[in-house]
């Protein structure tokens, strides 16, 4: 909220200087969004009189002025503009000025004559013509003042003034109002706060004489008040009130519209004034719009209302939008005569859906959004009134109409002084309580420690204990809070499992030279394309958002995998060689669709790497020492997502369960994110893996006392054949004599027939009892031999 | 005979002196030593000799042949020595050139950070709880005191999934969840992913992260918010520095307040970083509001709390000074190995 320091200190005395009222403020809860001196953007531009215009001798268009500039002695000052005369009383910037223009002036010559400084017109200094009159005229701008040579052109466009930009909270509508300002900053500063007390005298007449108001719906117009003046006189509003104006931003326009305008911003409570002839049926009913009813709004725009739009009606159409704009046909013209003034509570959320609707942010609606105070109603429209009468601009008629349901009586608070105390952890004295409460005016009682408070209207925001206990404490001032250290049981927080899971799990995978990656929750409806799922994958199945900032981000993802090829694709492209990712995230499963209730958030894992010493086992290996740092016993089988490479893909198996599944990505995939190398990806579920590790309990094993004895096995078998099967084969026909068995070579070539491959495994046996010899393994081989023939596997001899 | 012992002394010491390998020694040994040696021979030589000689003979003999032994044990040993000096200087290497290294993996920029806040107040004795990222509007609004013509609940702040839920705009949202769950002492902090509906830009995005703190019990003040924040800060941004409340609103806290502390660039003198200040603003806090309480089947006439929420992307990107938020989330490795 602008406000003009001027305009607050016709209502409290403001004698500090402004970095100190502001530094104030902001302790007592007001933050300072910007301070603007008016004054400081213009500077040694003066009222000054042409005393006499002569030719310049060598140039046609230009004059020579001696210029009173209120010195001892005139200057002389060149100027190109043909509409000055002697005698004539013009702005005058004098050597090294400043112009609000962002020009700079200086002494100069101008066709071989020296000038010191220019005359300068009104569009020069950035005036309107309601900023002053005759300041749109081509030439320079003349001044009809009545002022000496010299005067500070600030002082006669009333510069001298700054304008504070206060941040208003939420939670104090009443403070959208330089009366509600200046009651803070009286109290901030322990000065009197004088508001207006309007008085005005009536000329008589009836007011239902003239019209009838009814209000249909008083859930969404709680009140409405209206008042007829009659015998306008309209006319420019004095300066007083066109600078009021002008410093919150607002162009004054007539002494009516000035006024409705004038109260808005003193008072926070929106005012429309109708012209009463155009108010057909001499009617005002406020209700809801019909479907499809129009209205042509005062800034000439029309719109088409819905049935959810509240509008103030005549007898036959909408005349206004409720608390945002008025309509065109009504508004106050020139020739107005009489006029109806509104001043209602419209419901916020109401205003707020409507303006946003039609596409219109006034001063008024903003108002209405943040909510006004229902006793306030008729404070602002007699203060409109009283005005009226001040200005001279009409006759008020006798008669008020307010429409409104049973008004909420002031709320009564009753709290002790201590429990405010207790709350706050200081020790403020209760006559102090007191005291800031009843300056805040919020009339206030102290009787044996307990403080009985009746809240203003204006202060709905107050319902109890801690209200009062923060408006004491912003007063009474927040540097008296110290820091006490909690007391309690002295005990270590806990930490989730899952949360400590997902660390263990991020320890493995930087162990891994890997790194973790964040991105977006939402990803673009198009990104499960570039994976080509068949229309029926449960991952087809996304949570929607109903208002997404773009297709971009649309969608809650079913998968990490998209968001890690946008990833690596970001890295590749920026020649990044070589790269290991990782991501912890969630991925969203709706339980029905339309979405009804909560989906379901599944904690995932994705993995993401190239790089020229990765391939399918370099993954592989990543995944397997995960798996088995969480005691995960899993098996590996071909998968067939569509977006991995159909050879080059494994299905992560967990019991029954498969848990995820890993591979080089699939090149029609990988071209849809211009990646032309070879890229893998992983994604796994974590739950699994969560509940595997809360099983394991690591115990000591003694170490073996007994040398092992190895063998080497080399197989021949088809090319089809997994080497887990052959594996398998031999450590279940090993027993409990075969330690491990590891592979360490496979190979196919020159020496192997077509269609065969070479396996070679070592295996180590051992035994708890004592060394091994040829006798105690030959039947094992033997078996292992019987076994493995039966798969089709024979000995390379 | 005895000349013949002292020839082959001298002959024998002299080649001992030449010889440089271990192999060359070894030869040396066998061919003078060993079973068949020349010393051997003449031992076994003596049945040759006269009975008389044949000790004062042996006697020499095993005297030239401890002799040499003694001088072939010395020569082997000065020779190891040598070749493992030589060895050794063979070996030097250029010690400037660069290690072998693994390759490093790491945490994101605000995991670490995070990990840092949750190790301060787990010390502190708040528990980590974790809550949904869709949450209703009950937990994310109702539940927190925050009406249905709010402001904050329209469509332009949050993103909606359906009539009555939504991408969680504050972990605020934890706090009710957890008040029903739990009864008083509490003292909870809830890390966790928020959305809000604007634009992606250096300072903004849709997607960013909180830390949400509450703390509900017999006799909880204001004074021991600021107790708390107090450890807060000193831990993150050094012992010296100092709180500030100011005044504020919130609907979920009442009084609500705006905590500052002293700029760490310039240490509360003013600066570009906090403008001329001394200070930053780092969170907002306050004491949790009744009716939040209340509506938890908290008695707010017999507990109080407070409750805070920390920006953990703009406290990350002021300890490393990430001048664009965008960083984050864009996962460029380059930027992500300087963590």
């Amino acid at each position: 909220m602008k406000i003009s320091l001027n305009w607050l200190k016709r209502y409290v005395d403001i004698s500090v200087p402004v970095e100190e009222l502001c530094d104030k403020m902001i302790l007592s809860g007001f933050e300072v969004e910007s301070i603007e001196d008016l004054s400081a953007t213009m500077s040694n531009v003066v009222a000054a009189r042409i005393l006499k215009l002569e030719k310049h001798p060598d140039a046609d268009k230009l004059q020579i002025c001696q210029m009173d500039v209120g010195g001892a002695e005139p200057i002389q000052i060149i100027t190109g503009a043909q509409n000055v005369f002697e005698g004539a009383l013009v702005p005058a910037a004098l050597h090294d000025s400043h112009l609000p223009n962002g020009m700079h002036i200086k002494r100069g010559k101008l066709r071989g004559l020296p000038s010191d400084g220019m005359l300068c017109s009104g569009e020069e200094l950035c005036l309107k013509e309601a900023d002053y009159p005759g300041a749109e005229v081509y030439g320079i701008l003349i001044l009809n003042e009545d002022v000496p040579a010299g005067t500070d052109m600030r002082e006669i466009l009333h510069l001298n003034d700054i304008v504070i930009d206060f941040k208003i909270t939420a939670n104090r509508p009443d403070c959208q109002s330089v009366l509600g300002v200046a009651r803070e900053i009286a109290v901030a500063l322990k000065q009197e706060f004088h508001a207006p007390k309007p008085t005005y005298t009536t000329v008589g007449g009836d007011i239902n004489d003239y019209i009838n108001i009814t209000v249909k719906d008083y859930d969404l117009c709680p009140r409405y008040m209206g008042r007829i003046v009659r015998n306008l006189r309209i006319k420019p509003s004095p300066d007083w009130m066109k600078d009021c104006l002008r410093t919150a931003g607002m162009r004054p326009i007539n002494n009516i519209v000035d006024i409705t305008n004038f109260v808005m911003l003193e008072t926070g409570q929106p005012m429309h004034a109708f012209d009463l002839r155009d108010i057909r049926g001499n009617q005002i009913i406020v209700r809801t719009a019909t479907d499809g009813e129009n209205i042509t709004t005062l800034d000439g725009k029309e719109h088409t209302l819905t049935p959810d739009m509240l509008v103030i009606a005549d007898g036959e159409a909408p005349s206004c939008v409720a608390g945002i704009m008025g309509g065109l046909n009504s508004e106050i013209k020139e020739d107005t005569t009489d006029l109806l003034f509104e001043c209602a509570k419209f419901r916020r959320d109401s205003v707020r859906r409507t303006a946003r609707t039609l596409g219109m942010r006034t001063e008024s609606s903003a108002r209405f959004e943040k909510g006004v105070d229902i006793g306030g109603v008729g404070y602002a429209m007699d203060r409109a009134l009283q005005l009226i009468q001040e200005l001279d601009a009409g006759d008020i008629v006798d008669g008020v109409l307010d429409r409104h349901e049973e008004l909420p009586a002031p709320r009564t608070l009753k709290v002790t002084t201590e429990s405010i105390n207790a709350l706050l952890g200081v020790d403020v004295p209760e006559a102090t309580m007191a005291d800031i409460l009843n300056r805040l005016e919020i009339p206030t009682t102290l009787e044996n420690g307990l403080l009985t408070c009746t809240v203003p209207s204006f202060r709905d925001d107050i319902e109890g204990r801690a209200d009062l206990a923060e408006e004491v404490m912003r007063v009474y001032g927040y540097d008296h809070i110290v820091s006490t250290p909690m007391t309690g049981s002295i005990v270590r927080g806990k930490i989730l499992p899952e949360r400590r899971n997902t660390n263990l799990l991020k320890e493995v995978l930087i162990a891994q030279s890997m790194q973790e990656i964040s991105t977006y929750s939402f990803i673009s409806g198009k990104a499960l394309d570039t994976l080509s799922l068949a229309e029926e994958d449960p991952r087809r199945q996304v949570v929607t958002l109903l208002n997404p900032l773009g297709e971009e981000y649309s969608v809650m993802r079913s998968q990490l995998i998209t968001s890690m090829l946008t990833v690596l694709a970001t890295n590749y492209n920026r020649k990044n060689a070589a790269v290991r990712f990782f991501e912890v995230s969630k991925l969203f499963r709706p339980l029905s669709l339309p979405l009804t209730e909560q989906p379901e958030e599944i904690p995932a894992l994705s993995l993401g790497l190239y790089g020229k010493d990765e391939d399918f086992f370099t993954l592989k290996g990543i995944v397997e020492t995960l798996l088995t740092n969480f005691g995960v016993n899993a098996e590996y089988a071909r998968s067939e997502e569509p977006y991995l490479h159909p050879g080059r893909q494994a299905a992560v198996t967990v019991g029954e369960t498969v848990i995820g599944t890993f591979g080089e990505v699939h090149p029609d995939t990988a071209a849809k994110y211009d990646l032309d190398a070879r890229v893998y990806v992983a994604e796994l579920r974590l739950q699994p893996l969560f509940e595997a590790i809360e099983k394991v309990r690591v115990l000591y094993k003694p170490l073996p006392r007994f040398p092992a004895v190895e063998r080497d096995l080399a197989l021949l078998c088809d090319e089809e054949m997994p080497v887990a099967e052959i594996q398998k084969t031999i450590t279940k026909a090993g027993g409990k004599l075969l330690e491990t068995v590891t592979l360490f070579d496979v190979y196919q070539g020159a020496q192997i027939a077509a269609g065969k491959k070479s396996v070679a495994f070592s295996l180590y046996f051992r035994s708890a009892e004592g060394t091994l010899s040829d006798t105690d393994i030959d039947p094992v081989l033997k078996k292992i031999f019987a076994r493995l023939e039966e798969k089709g596997c024979t000995l390379r001899s | 005979m005895k000349e013949k012992l002292e020839a082959l002394r001298e002959k024998a010491l002299g080649e001992l002196a030449t010889l440089e390998t271990p192999k060359e020694l070894e030869e040396f040994r066998v061919r003078l030593l060993g079973k068949k040696g020349e010393v051997t021979e003449l031992l076994r030589g003596m049945g040759a000799l006269p009975a008389e000689d044949r000790p004062k003979m042996g006697q020499l003999i095993n005297q030239l042949r401890g002799e040499l032994e003694t001088a072939l044990s010395e020569r082997e040993q000065s020779v190891t020595a040598l070749l493992k000096e030589k060895r050794l200087k063979e070996e030097t290497l250029d010690v400037t050139l660069p290690g072998t290294k693994t390759k490093e993996g790491g945490l994101h920029p605000l995991n670490i950070v995070l990990n840092d806040l949750i190790d301060i107040f787990q010390s502190m004795g708040f528990d980590v709880v974790d809550g949904p990222e869709v949450e209703t509007e009950h937990y994310c609004f109702e539940a927190l005191n925050v009406p249905k013509d709010h402001p904050a609940r329209d469509m332009q702040d949050t993103f909606y999934l359906a009539e009555n839920l939504l991408l969680r705009t504050q972990t605020s949202a934890a706090q009710a969840r957890t008040m029903e769950q739990r009864k008083p002492p509490i003292r909870i902090i809830c890390p966790g992913r928020v959305f809000r509906a604007d634009e992606v830009d250096a300072t903004h995005s849709p997607v960013f992260h909180q830390v949400e703190g509450l703390v509900v019990d017999k006799g909880i003040t204001l004074c021991d918010l600021k107790g708390v924040l107090e450890q807060f800060a000193h831990e993150i941004y050094g012992p010296e520095t100092e709180v500030k409340f100011r005044p504020s609103f919130f609907p979920f806290t009442e009084p609500s307040v705006e905590v500052d502390v002293t700029c760490s660039e310039c240490g509360g003198k003013g600066c570009r970083v906090c403008k001329g200040t001394g200070w930053i603003e780092i969170l907002g806090a306050g004491m949790v509001h009744p009716r939040v309480l209340a509506g938890c089947g908290i008695d707010p006439e017999e507990y109080t709390g407070f409750a805070f929420g920390i920006g953990l992307d703009r406290l990350t990107t002021t300890r490393y000074k990430i001048s664009d938020i965008r960083l984050l989330f864009e996962n460029d490795q380059r930027f992500l190995e300087q963590f």
